[in-house]
């Protein structure tokens, strides 16, 4: 009798570390689709016809970002939130003279949005239950690019040329975003 | 010439003790004078210490820079402030902290990209005199903020106060420009009359806390953070009074429920013969600061409807986090909205349980193979969800079942037991910590085993076997007939040796009894000179042993004398008839 209920104790001991432990299949799949669909919506919104070659502007996506240095969980997470959250905040500013549907963009935000929370959320739990250290050098990079980005934005006064040129760019980071989600260890 | 010399000489050895004299006086004049003058420039060296324990302070968009002044017997004293970027190397003058009398400067007023690495250094400075530069670390504007306390703005219900929060930082630009939607808000709120429980809440930026009670003084405070790191302090204190209880209250457990195609929502509500009234929004919206109440839309068939569910179909939402909210009226009164209830559309999915196929396989072994279903339910916009499979096997007669978690979609069991019909079924799972999701169990597949390989093996190898052996058995029963034979069926022939030995005809016959009697034809000789012919007929036969009854009877005398004579006479006739 108390054999079985050790037994049992230790089966759900072992279930439950299981079970709470993130489940990281589930977020690289959940990363995977996200991109996916953001990559889609941002190439369903229209091009212009102007030539806007001009325009175009080296904003520096940081290196260790680009060459997808192997990051640990939790740098990661930091890193993709941070950039879910910043397209986001993008694509909320001045829009009207793009002429794009409302609706795709309202669609982008919210994928943004919802991959964003669950982001959120899974940090949250991490800081919890582990102190961990992270690397503020590669947030900062990372920050840093996307100020370029929005001053840039307001330098051009948000231009169709100017969102053209960031339009591309987005596409260009979640390309990386997928490179970094391949690394995320098991 | 010579006297001249002599004088100048004279004069000069005599002037001698003079002149030192002179010489000493007029240094110690100088060094009397000098000390003084020179003393403050080497007391000043000792007297200027760089400021100690020099600190960056920043809060928001201010930016201070404070430090410990030199002791303070000593007045007059200023200190200047540098800064420099890790791209350019040259020393800046850090603007407002130039000739500082106070132990703090400000210097927000630096336009400076607030993510960039900078350095500062400090000094004292009286006069021409100046301390010795104190270095500070690199560090980043931004690295070093504190989040300041925000601004918030209340609104009081009965049973409820709406709050709208303004970010720190000024809003466009500073320190938060990039950041002011991604601040998350945590609140503290208590009764005023009781000092004892406080609520803490996270909020949005324009919220509403729930469950409070009507006419009664609330107050709260707010800070905002900021992932992953940074942490606010908190605003003043805000008080507030609820108002009077509504007559119509909002309805209250707002849940969403999946079903096949269709979302189900459901409330309750205490009162009958009200209309109902349901709205969504985007849930991004309430991120961003600023009033949304426009943005709010109609949930498709759930407009003044009279009960307290409604019902539409998946496909009004896309994958999303949304939020919904609640109205009744009566006609003449509209309640409140109610709880604002959050619905993530992925949590609601509905799992189709898998496609299972078996197949045995010829090592009495049988092979599941599970595919997911195509429906569009297990997916997200057509990427099938990572799955984890229930796979339940059990023998067909028994109840005795086998339990396997996996991610994998082809499974083996082996070693079963050949000729047998085993059971499987499955159902998909996601195991997530927050979200548990199972289909039902699909359909049970039964399958028979094979009669295995080795039986069939064993079957050849018994076949040749057996053909190998039929010769050999058929040599070991010769062999064994042979031996019974000669137990038992012994042969009359002689052994070949006796044939050697015993090669004379008569002695042969006298060892071997044949079966007829020899004869001999006796002659009567008359005349020893005549020869007669004799006949002598004997037959020897082999296989007959007889025994003569009468030489058996006079055996003992017969026998031995006659053998002897007999023998003796047949040698002489031997004899006789050779010569």
């Amino acid at each position: 009798m108390t054999s079985r209920c050790i037994l049992q104790t230790a089966l759900l001991v072992y279930f439950s570390t299981t079970v709470l432990a993130v489940n990281y299949d589930l977020l690289r799949f959940q990363l995977s689709s996200s991109s996916v669909e953001c990559q889609e919506l941002l190439l369903q919104l229209n091009g212009t016809t102007k030539d806007c070659l001009k325009d175009r502007m080296n904003f520096k996506f940081p290196e260790e970002i680009e060459k997808s240095q192997q990051f640990q969980k939790e740098d990661f997470i930091l890193v993709t939130l941070e950039m879910f959250q910043k397209t986001s905040d993008i694509f909320r500013r001045n829009l009207s003279s793009t002429g794009w549907n409302e609706i795709i963009v309202k669609n982008l935000l919210e994928t943004l949005h919802w991959q964003k929370e669950h982001l959120e959320e899974i940090l949250e739990k991490i800081m919890e239950e582990e102190n961990f250290t992270w690397d503020d050098r590669t947030l900062l990079h990372l920050k840093k690019y996307y100020l370029r980005i929005v001053r840039y934005l307001k330098a051009k006064e948000y231009s169709i040329c100017a969102w053209t040129i960031v339009q591309a760019e987005m596409l260009r980071s979640f390309f990386f975003l997928d490179k970094l989600t391949d690394y995320l260890p098991n | 010439m010579l006297l001249e010399v002599t004088e100048d000489v004279t004069s000069s050895a005599s002037g001698g003790p003079q002149t030192m004299f002179a010489l000493l006086g007029a240094t110690t004049l100088v060094l009397v004078a000098g000390v003084p003058w020179m003393l403050p420039a080497a007391a000043g060296g000792t007297n200027l210490k760089s400021p100690q324990n020099v600190e960056v302070y920043i809060v928001d968009d201010t930016f201070i820079l404070r430090w410990d002044g030199s002791s303070p017997s000593v007045r007059n004293v200023t200190f200047s402030a540098d800064y420099q970027t890790l791209e350019n190397d040259t020393w800046l003058k850090l603007p407002g902290c130039q000739s500082i009398a106070n132990t703090k400067c400000n210097f927000s007023s630096l336009k400076l990209n607030i993510y960039e690495e900078i350095k500062l250094r400090i000094r004292a400075e009286k006069g021409n005199n100046t301390s010795p530069w104190h270095y500070v670390d690199s560090f980043t504007l931004f690295g070093k903020a504190q989040i300041g306390p925000p601004k918030v703005h209340l609104e009081a219900e009965d049973k409820a106060i709406i709050i709208n929060i303004t970010p720190p930082g000024t809003k466009g630009r500073g320190m938060w420009s990039l950041d002011s939607s991604s601040f998350t808000y945590s609140l503290e709120i208590w009764k005023n009359s009781s000092s004892g429980d406080r609520r803490t809440e996270t909020v949005y930026p324009r919220d509403k806390i729930y469950k409070l009670s009507p006419e009664t003084t609330y107050c709260l405070k707010v800070k905002a953070r900021l992932l992953p790191r940074k942490i606010g302090v908190f605003s003043p204190v805000y008080c507030i009074k609820t108002t009077v209880e509504n007559k119509l209250p909002p309805p209250e457990n707002i849940q969403v429920d999946a079903e096949n195609r269709i979302y189900v929502l459901k409330w309750d509500y205490a009162y009958e013969n009200v209309t109902f009234q349901a709205q969504w929004l985007h849930a991004y919206l309430k991120k961003i600061p600023g009033d949304n109440s426009d943005k709010w839309k109609q949930i498709p068939n759930c407009e003044n409807v009279r009960t307290t569910q409604c019902v539409f179909p998946k496909n009004t939402f896309r994958k999303g986090i949304y939020l919904i909210r609640v109205r009744a009226s009566d006609g003449n009164t509209t309640s409140v909205w109610s709880n604002e209830e959050k619905f993530d559309t992925q949590f609601q999915i509905t799992l189709l349980p898998p496609v299972i196929a078996m197949k045995s396989t010829n090592d009495v072994s049988l092979r599941v193979y599970i595919s997911a279903t195509e429906e569009p339910e297990n997916r997200a916009m057509n990427h099938p969800y990572p799955l984890t499979y229930e796979i339940v096997f059990w023998e067909n007669t028994s109840n005795a079942e086998r339990k396997i978690v996996d991610k994998r979609t082809d499974f083996t069991f082996p070693k079963l037991k050949p000729l047998t019909a085993y059971c499987v079924k499955a159902r998909a799972l996601i195991q997530d910590e927050k979200w548990n999701k199972s289909s039902v169990f699909s359909d049970t597949v039964c399958e028979k085993t094979k009669p295995g390989n080795t039986s069939k093996t064993w079957l050849i190898a018994g076949v040749c076997a057996a053909l190998l052996s039929i010769p050999v058995v058929v040599y070991v029963m010769k062999l064994l007939c042979r031996c019974i034979g000669y137990v038992f069926f012994p042969s009359s022939k002689p052994p070949s040796a006796i044939d050697e030995y015993f090669s004379e005809q008569p002695l042969r016959n006298l060892l071997l009894f044949t079966s007829e009697e020899q004869t001999e034809r006796c002659f009567i000789i008359e005349n020893t000179n005549t020869i007669i012919a004799i006949e002598e007929t004997h037959q020897t036969d082999g296989e007959h042993k007889k025994y003569n009854s009468q030489t058996s009877q006079d055996s003992g005398n017969y026998s031995n004398e006659d053998e002897s004579s007999e023998s003796k006479l047949s040698e002489e006739f031997v004899h006789q008839e050779t010569e």
